[in-house]
């Protein structure tokens, strides 16, 4: 960030682009329902509001078939009735996410066979970004901008190389992801993209306590980051998924010029096109000659 | 093995003045031997080898005699006369291959094999490699020279480390000479009319260099129009009337021979590549502007060629050329140099040589068709003014791959970590509802959040606490377990020594392993003794980590053993494997153990 | 008169000044509970969040547990922040210092988390109040209506339009900017200068200081006034609201505010309301929030010559405070810094540094961008014809000579030395001058010598 400190607000003023994870098919199985899920973020969105009237909140869904922005605290004035009930941005919120629901559901074609699908968090992940870019163009002073990805569904490997370019374009903008993982397993892509981009991801262990969780954790603001220990994995889950067959694998082939990731030996590099010969037996039967003559 | 000894007559001086005297130089890989022809003569020299330091020895085609000059330890040197240059090379290079490992183990004799010859260059290579790297040559010491690798597997997988090395010299291409060939000055033998020109392929590759049209027409000409004597002869009578500066019979000449004219007119290879030329200069530069204000646009500076002053009719114009054309189309070819390796012995091959770089060279500079919006964004460029724009710099971190240790750390705590979620890929959790059920019951939250308001209240007071104290808990056992400092790994807690044997075995396991899994499949017996080799090598680091773990004190051992656990894990997969191809070879192929096609 | 250095002190700063009965009034206010919140260093914020739930103490150990190793400074400000303003409750149990929401503030701000802050009124619908002001032309009333406030402030004669407050009140603002001898004109004072040379917020907050002060003498709650000014700072800016809904107090006091460019007064058919300013909105943003940085308008070169790219007449007198204008053209104001101008300033009491400073806040964007944004020349030449008025420093201070011997000087100069008193000594001579403070000890010291 030192390259234009002058852009930046001296303090705590910061941007906040949370990615809601709303892919049905994890909801559904869930231990945390999505309306106490919702009333967690809400008041945690809420709270970052009430921190500084610069603050501003981007909520961007991740569905399953798609994803769009739903709420975005800069443009959705607060004309709406207010009932008492809840904050202002939250009906407005409410009313968007449930207009792309609608919009989402109506995208799926085919009953998913018996699994809990991905999420399009690449998608989202990728909008976010844009938007960033957008705030850092735009006017003289802008805040400091961190994602947040609240994230339930499980990795979908054949993700992996978006994924991967938009953790990399997040920290080339020195953009922190931090991610909060509620699913029952730990999600590979939300560890290396913190681990990457320098932030936070936890994984609560009381998802009662989300809210605490957050407010605790993700509502840290990056000036005040310098000062706070905040949790740190104990170890990260760095494997690749091959581009061939999109798998999670341990060990695999990479191309050796353009860095691609294969599970199987290939004769060519489907993504840069190199050929990889058969390099290793042939330099063994070349050498192979030479190497008789000591043993004879 | 090349040679385990070198004997070579040679005369022993102790000063270089020394006549010296004649003997035979024996070298093992031990020691020197010198032994004078007349046993009588002092002189007779036997040292051992490790008391030599350097090396030193004249050069090739320099006017001093073949000597080699070995220094050892106490400063003191012995010179030895051979009868020739390659009796001293031979020397030099066992000296120098018995000083590299004399580097490391004088005592232990190398394990080498005979298709290591080595030139002495890349002896030289790796000698000074190892000697920058403590690293690499522990490494070195412990596997190449217990025989666990040869010197050519190791280097094998250092291959660009070597290239790294030697690209740090420079070769220098030969480049066209500066002088002009306007110079090749016709020799005349003055009773005759007769002007002879003498052409060598050198001069040959020059013309066609700075002449474009000529060598167009070199190629559309010869063979099939003309014989190369008469192409060569029509172009030095075209030279010859330049030189005259007779235009009016050079206009004359050419109207009656058109492959003549060819020569003495303007070459338009080059008129057109010079406007190309002035294109890609700076748009704002208004060089019409210039015009005018010196006297670089009147032909010639006003100097004339051979010192004849002519006017020159303007009709003729087309067969005029200029003396500061060809300066500067010159300094222009020089200064591009050359760009053919062709042996100069055949024109015709080096017509076509130049041919072909030049289509290279012209397809990189020109794509497309593109060149005035090329020029539109250029002048846009130019005319940019900077006091009327912001800055369009976004921060931007650099990317970078931060210490790999740090990867192992996280890696090893992973490993660790007992719960499967890091481990297995994605479990399949059924859920039998339909897409429209899911929908329907996250449309539905959202109604009841919508009509119930956010729960109150959001946690309770004693989750709240709960996560709160955990939290906490976790973040000062963080603290204790790494340390104040983020950067501080638990490396540094551990005693120098144990810190340094850690890392030490790091480093060889993932030699022995790179070696390893980069044999299989094993197709020849050879890398069947090779993958055993390995294989014993890395049984016996077991009981070593098991040493490292029993030195350090109590306390450190848990972090430690958490830290040779990788190790082990590594170590016992590669093994693992071994056995595992072990058993299917010998269930394929009982008949040949050795399982080589 | 109270010779009292202006500071830009915080609308918080005066909130922590209450007293503590008054304070937990105060809380009972969500909206103070924000205001507040939002008020506080970012740890002191991030305390506060974790603690929102929390309904046991917590040990100030657990909190510092969190903290890296160079952020116990900023704990301990945080920490000051929250107990200073009792949002911290301090409870020393066995020992150990244990810290605990003010419960009040608690329930508060849970409630706002959860339901969202509700204001007292709404704004008023599109169909009565047909067209509002676009947001640019609300910030130029504002703008206009502050400007006019201050030219009445200094100089009651040159505003073209005087507002409605009554002249005891502007008197009170005046009091201790102005100062007025005799029959002559009034003149600025010291702070008066210092006061113009601020930005906007600090201003608008040394008014609203005074004018709260100023109310609770006429028996208006303090609480209530700041509780309505905070309350006021949380209403959209370019909303309509209707004057209906106001106490008596706050419709007087929303006409004072008018004045000040705070809201922006409308009559309709039937009804009137108000609309917030962005000034208003401020209110509630700390001071030293670089948001509220102003678009710069001055231009200096290295000649001393000044542009002034404004139309304001503001502008103009204060750059005449220590400048000489030259010309005045519709949208710009030429001047000089002259020697003569600077001496007419600091004669007034304006500093260098404040001229400085001025200078280099109010710099014309184009030259905001080069570093440094005043020339350098122009700079060091306004700080060293400061120091030639200082060239002569008085000190009252006490000549000695004939010291019976030569130990006796030297231990009364060491004395004198050690308590930092020696102006001068002349060894040879055996004489000193000490400074007037130390002349009783001094004295005491010889006499013991003499013993």
């Amino acid at each position: 960030m030192a390259s234009a400190p002058s852009k930046l607000y001296a303090d705590d003023v910061s941007v906040v682009v949370v990615l809601l994870d709303t892919n049905p098919f994890f909801w559904s199985s869930s231990s945390l329902s999505f309306s106490q899920f919702l009333s967690h973020v809400l008041a945690f969105l809420n709270a970052i509001l009430t921190l500084n009237q610069l603050n501003q909140v981007v909520v961007i869904a991740t569905g399953y078939n798609s994803c769009d922005y739903v709420f975005d605290s800069s443009s959705d004035l607060n004309r709406s009735f207010e009932n008492g009930r809840m904050p202002v941005m939250c009906s407005s919120l409410l009313q968007k996410l449930e207009e792309f629901l609608i919009k989402d559901e109506q995208l799926s074609k085919e009953e998913p066979e018996g699994k809990i699908k991905s999420s399009l968090f690449s998608g989202s992940l990728s909008m976010a970004l844009c938007y960033i870019q957008r705030v850092f163009r735009s006017g003289a002073l802008h805040p400091h901008p961190r994602i947040l990805c609240l994230q339930g569904s499980p990795d979908g490997p054949e993700q992996y190389v978006a994924i991967m370019n938009a953790i990399f374009s997040a920290q080339r903008s020195s953009v922190p992801i931090d991610s909060c993982f509620i699913g029952s397993q730990n999600s590979a892509f939300l560890q290396q993209a913190s681990y990457i981009t320098g932030g936070v991801h936890h994984k609560p262990q009381n998802l009662d306590g989300l809210f605490q969780y957050l407010m605790t954790i993700f509502a840290t603001d990056l000036h005040s980051r310098s000062f706070i220990h905040l949790p740190k994995p104990v170890g990260v889950d760095f494997r690749a998924s091959c581009f061939c067959h999109k798998n999670t694998i341990d060990m695999g082939y990479i191309c050796s010029v353009c860095l691609s990731i294969f599970c199987k030996h290939h004769k060519k590099c489907s993504t840069c096109g190199s050929v990889f010969g058969q390099a290793q037996t042939e330099a063994a039967s070349a050498s192979d000659k030479k190497r008789k003559t000591p043993e004879t | 093995m090349a040679s385990a000894h070198v004997t070579k007559r040679a005369k022993y001086k102790t000063t270089i003045k020394d006549p010296g005297t004649p003997g035979t130089l024996r070298m093992t890989f031990e020691k020197i031997l010198f032994v004078p022809h007349n046993p009588k003569s002092a002189g007779k020299l036997d040292v051992e080898f490790r008391y030599i330091k350097g090396q030193k020895h004249t050069k090739e085609g320099s006017n001093k005699p073949p000597w080699l000059n070995l220094t050892n330890n106490q400063n003191g040197s012995f010179i030895f006369e051979f009868e020739n240059y390659s009796d001293l090379q031979e020397c030099r290079d066992f000296v120098g291959k018995v000083l590299a490992k004399g580097g490391e183990v004088s005592e232990k004799p190398t394990v080498a094999y005979p298709d290591e010859q080595l030139s002495a260059t890349e002896m030289e290579l790796r000698i000074k490699l190892l000697q920058e790297d403590s690293e690499l040559q522990k490494l070195h010491k412990q596997f190449v020279l217990s025989g666990v690798l040869t010197e050519t597997e190791f280097w094998a997988t250092r291959k660009k480390l070597l290239d790294r090395e030697a690209s740090k010299k420079t070769k220098q291409r030969l480049g066209f000479k500066s002088a002009m060939i306007s110079d090749i000055k016709p020799s005349t033998d003055g009773r005759t009319n007769k002007v002879t020109f003498n052409l060598t392929p050198e001069v040959i590759l020059q013309i066609f260099a700075e002449k474009p049209a000529v060598h167009r027409a070199f190629l559309s000409y010869v063979p099939n129009k003309m014989s190369e004597r008469t192409f060569w002869t029509k172009y030095f009578r075209a030279e010859y009337l330049h030189s005259t500066k007779n235009s009016i019979a050079a206009a004359a000449e050419g109207a009656e021979d058109e492959e003549l004219a060819v020569f003495l007119k303007q070459d338009d290879i080059l008129a057109s590549e010079a406007r190309k030329k002035i294109r890609r200069v700076d748009p704002t530069l208004d060089m019409e502007a210039d015009e005018g204000d010196d006297y670089t646009h009147l032909p010639d500076h006003g100097i004339f060629r051979e010192g004849n002053k002519e006017m020159t009719e303007s009709q003729n114009e087309l067969y005029k050329r200029s003396l500061s054309q060809d300066i500067n189309r010159h300094a222009a070819v020089v200064l591009e140099g050359r760009a053919v390796d062709v042996e100069l012995e055949d024109t015709k091959a080096v017509a076509e040589a130049l041919a072909q770089s030049k289509q290279k060279s012209s397809n990189k500079g020109e794509s497309g068709g593109d060149t005035s919006r090329e020029r539109l964004d250029r002048l846009s460029r130019m005319t940019e003014i900077e006091d009327l724009q912001g800055p369009n710099t976004l921060p931007l971190a650099p990317l970078c791959i931060k210490d790999p240790r740090d990867y192992f750390d996280s890696q090893q705590a992973n490993a660790l970590r007992t719960s499967g979620d890091a481990l297995g890929g994605i479990e399949q959790i059924k859920c039998g509802l339909s897409t429209q059920e899911v929908y329907g019951s996250l449309r539905e939250s959202i109604s009841l959040i919508k009509a119930m308001g956010l729960k109150e209240p959001i946690v309770k007071p004693e989750v709240a606490h709960q996560v709160f104290d955990a939290l906490t808990n976790s973040i000062s056992n963080t603290k204790y377990h790494i340390g104040k400092n983020p950067q501080e790994s638990i490396l540094d807690r551990l005693p120098r020594k144990t810190k340094e044997e850690l890392l030490h075995h790091w480093t060889s396991i993932l030699e022995l392993l790179k070696h390893f899994w980069a044999s299989y499949p094993i197709t020849t017996a050879y890398l069947y003794a090779k993958v055993n080799r390995l294989k014993d090598a890395m049984s016996n680091i077991y009981p070593q980590l098991e040493e490292i773990k029993g030195s350090v004190p109590s306390e450190l051992r848990h972090q430690v053993s958490l830290l040779v656990r990788p190790m082990h894990q590594a170590l016992d997969a590669a093994i693992q494997h071994y056995e595992a191809s072990m058993q299917k070879r010998s269930a394929q192929s009982g008949e040949r153990p050795n399982g080589y096609v | 008169m109270p010779q009292v250095k202006i500071i830009a002190k915080n609308f918080m700063d005066m909130v922590a000044s209450l007293p503590a009965i008054k304070l937990d009034l105060l809380y009972r206010n969500q909206f103070i509970c924000e205001a507040i919140l939002r008020s506080l260093p970012p740890l002191a914020k991030k305390y506060v969040l974790q603690m929102l739930y929390i309904d046991i103490p917590i040990t100030s150990k657990s909190l510092q547990e969190w903290l890296l190793a160079d952020g116990s400074s900023k704990h301990k400000v945080a920490i000051d922040r929250l107990i200073q303003l009792r949002v911290f409750e301090v409870i020393d149990r066995k020992k150990e210092t244990t810290y605990k929401l003010n419960s009040t503030f608690q329930t508060n701000l849970r409630k706002h988390m959860i339901s969202g802050g509700i204001l007292p009124r709404e704004p008023m619908p599109q169909s009565v109040t047909a067209r509002l002001p676009t947001s640019e032309e609300l910030d130029a009333y504002a703008h206009e209506q502050w400007e006019c406030f201050l030219l009445q402030l200094i100089s009651s004669g040159q505003a073209e339009k005087s507002t409605s407050f009554s002249s005891s009140m502007m008197r009170i603002f005046q009091r201790g900017l102005l100062r007025q001898r005799d029959k002559e004109a009034p003149r600025l004072t010291e702070s008066g200068f210092q006061f113009l040379l601020m930005d906007t917020n600090a201003q608008l907050w040394y008014i609203i200081r005074e004018y709260i002060s100023n109310s609770e003498e006429q028996g208006v709650d303090q609480a209530d006034l700041i509780a309505f000014l905070l309350e006021l700072s949380f209403h959209t800016p370019g909303e309509a609201y209707s004057l209906d809904t106001l106490t008596d107090d706050q419709t007087t006091m929303i006409k004072d505010l008018a004045d000040l460019g705070l809201v922006k007064l409308q009559k309709g058919r039937k009804e009137s309301w108000f609309i917030p300013t962005k000034l208003a909105t401020n209110l509630s943003v700390s001071l030293t929030d670089s948001s509220s940085r102003k678009q710069g308008f001055v231009v200096v070169e290295t000649n001393f010559r000044m542009y002034a790219y404004s139309s304001s007449k503001l502008h103009c007198e204060i750059l005449r405070l220590f400048a000489r204008v030259e010309y005045q053209l519709p949208n710009l104001i030429v001047g000089a810094i002259t020697k003569e101008s600077l001496y007419n300033a600091f004669e007034n009491g304006i500093t260098a540094e404040q001229i400085v400073t001025f200078l280099q806040q109010n710099a014309h964007p184009r030259v905001a961008e080069k570093i440094p944004s005043v020339p350098e020349n122009v700079t060091d030449q306004i700080r060293l014809w400061e120091t030639d008025l200082n060239r002569v420093e008085m000190t009252p201070a006490h000549f000695y000579d004939e010291f019976p011997s030569r130990d006796v000087f030297e231990a009364a100069s060491d004395f004198a030395r050690m308590h930092n008193g020696l102006l001068w000594e002349d060894a040879k001579k055996m004489r000193m001058v000490v400074k007037a403070e130390i002349h009783m000890l001094m004295r005491e010291h010889l006499r013991g010598q003499n013993k």
